[in-house]
């Protein structure tokens, strides 16, 4: 029997997707709170407001980061969501899990909370919706003592690390995404509980340019995986993709009829930088002009393949703010080597310069892509320590001024004002 | 010449409990002792967190730090709005 009234809500059933109006509806079977994020979503439709507020001082001992507070600013209509605190769980590299374990959670989760879930958030973690204050310490413990499962990031801390399945299941990943991930949150774990900058910061982990976990949009240490050397063409399968032989895209797009595979259409003339011909049935690229868009592999993944020679590139500064609007990370470093022999040392160097210099610069509440916006890409670039190439300009200068360094002034800026006098009697 | 660790400590609660705003983000720290690393000072206020000196207060993107007296969580705040009139 319906707690309250929700017409508005009802329309979201009608349609032929699955509803989460009906999993609600569904879960307040046995957990009756559930009628009260229904009627308090109804009456937000109604109001076009949200009547949560979130934050506040909800955590659990240890941690500073993890539980993100949340409360109803309607307590007296809605007493089932008067207090309804979301608990991040860090999320395994790839998102690998055996069903025993999301077993376990979801029967925790019933236990303590309101038993909604909500797989993955845009961070990664596993999302656990809606629990009081008092459940958060019992919740914490049987997680970790029962599950040996850790809490994510929230807050100005590190959030969870998140990566593609990368070369556990994908043949174009550069380097081992689940490895890199894994060791870096095993290695920041201070950073990921407990809060160390000025605003989020957020790793993600891609193993080629198809970014799959959207590193390039959502965080501000993208590694995107790419290679140095040449595309490996293998020549057969390109005749074979011309011949009609092999499905392009992998048969991706075969529920519909889109006639006969043009490599001239589908492949050179889509390239971006105008890199790629036919000579007689022979393809021929220019690697020197490739900037690794991945399309060619993709359409033609029988014949193409990345380099043999294969690391990361790194971008920076991906931010999403209401204000400024969405920004992608800027490509910083070319090309890093990725080495698990070292334990990764290559990388761990990067992004400590960065905190090192974000932490004492950026302002508060500033993603580190807005404190390089504030001081300018060249700025940056130096504090990396980092040659400029063409590939970072974004566009042709429109400030007619050029700033020199003292050092890179023969003799430099420093004069004897008197001498200059001398010479220039007034 | 960089503070010790205690004269840290001591400075970083004195400025939480004096600042006019009871909650401080981590840099508003870093001015109790300009000559001391971010990360220390990162690493100090967390500390001070463990003691019971300071505790966390989170918006769920931003965390800032403050002196337990000073701040009271929701649940307690509706609780003295309930009890307002009585």
């Amino acid at each position: 029997m319906p707690k309250h009234d929700t017409p508005l809500l009802d329309e979201l059933e009608k349609g032929p997707w699955p509803s989460f109006v009906s999993d609600l509806k569904r879960q307040a079977e046995t957990k009756p709170e559930c009628w009260d994020i229904l009627g308090q979503l109804e009456l937000s439709y109604k109001d076009r407001i949200t009547h949560w507020k979130h934050g506040g001082i909800v955590g659990v001992f240890g941690y500073g980061g993890g539980i993100v507070g949340r409360y109803s600013d309607v307590p007296k209509q809605f007493p089932g969501v008067a207090h309804f605190h979301t608990v991040r769980l860090a999320q395994p590299s790839g998102m690998y899990y055996a069903t025993n374990k999301l077993r376990g959670i979801c029967d925790l989760w019933e236990k303590y909370g309101s038993g909604m879930t909500n797989m993955h958030g845009s961070t990664g973690d596993a999302v656990l919706l809606g629990t009081t204050t008092e459940n958060l310490e019992p919740l914490f413990y049987d997680l970790t003592h029962i599950e040996n499962q850790d809490l994510g990031g929230s807050g100005s801390n590190l959030r969870t690390p998140s990566c593609c399945l990368g070369k556990s299941r994908c043949e174009w990943s550069c380097y081992d995404t689940q490895a890199l991930c894994h060791h870096l949150t095993m290695h920041y774990q201070d950073e990921i509980h407990r809060p160390a900058f000025p605003y989020k910061f957020k790793f993600k982990f891609s193993g080629c340019p198809n970014d799959c976990v959207a590193a390039i949009a959502r965080s501000d240490f993208a590694v995107i995986g790419t290679w140095k050397d040449d595309i490996r063409i293998d020549q057969a399968a390109v005749k074979g993709y011309v011949n009609g032989e092999f499905p392009s895209n992998g048969g991706a797009h075969s529920d519909k009829d889109w006639g006969a595979f043009d490599i001239q259409k589908e492949v050179i003339g889509l390239c971006p930088t105008e890199c790629m011909w036919m000579e007689g049935d022979e393809l021929k690229i220019d690697n020197s002009e490739c900037t690794r868009c991945m399309h060619c592999i993709n359409v033609m993944p029988r014949a193409l393949r990345p380099g043999v020679e294969q690391g990361a590139t790194i971008c920076v500064g991906a931010k999403a703010p209401i204000l400024d609007g969405a920004q992608f990370a800027t490509m910083t470093i070319p090309f890093l080597e990725i080495n698990a022999d070292n334990e990764f040392e290559e990388v761990v160097e990067q992004i400590e310069k960065i905190w090192d210099w974000w932490m004492e610069v950026g302002k508060n509440r500033e993603r580190v892509g807005e404190t390089i916006q504030r001081v300018g890409l060249p700025t940056f670039l130096k504090i990396m320590e980092v040659e400029p190439i063409p590939q970072h300009v974004k566009e042709p200068r429109s400030n007619p001024y050029v700033f020199w360094q003292d050092e890179e002034v023969p003799g430099g800026f420093e004069r004897d004002v008197r001498e200059f006098r001398k010479r220039h009697a007034q | 010449m960089a503070l010790s660790k205690e004269e840290l400590k001591a400075a970083m609660i004195e400025k939480a409990t004096k600042a006019p705003k009871p909650q401080l983000y981590v840099k508003d720290f870093y001015k109790c002792d300009p000559d001391t690393k971010p990360r220390m000072i990162k690493n100090v206020a967390n500390e001070l967190v463990k003691e019971g000196e300071l505790m966390f207060w989170s918006s769920g993107s931003t965390t800032m730090y403050a002196r337990p007296d000073r701040i009271k969580n929701e649940e307690a705040r509706d609780d003295a709005e309930e009890h307002k009139n009585d």
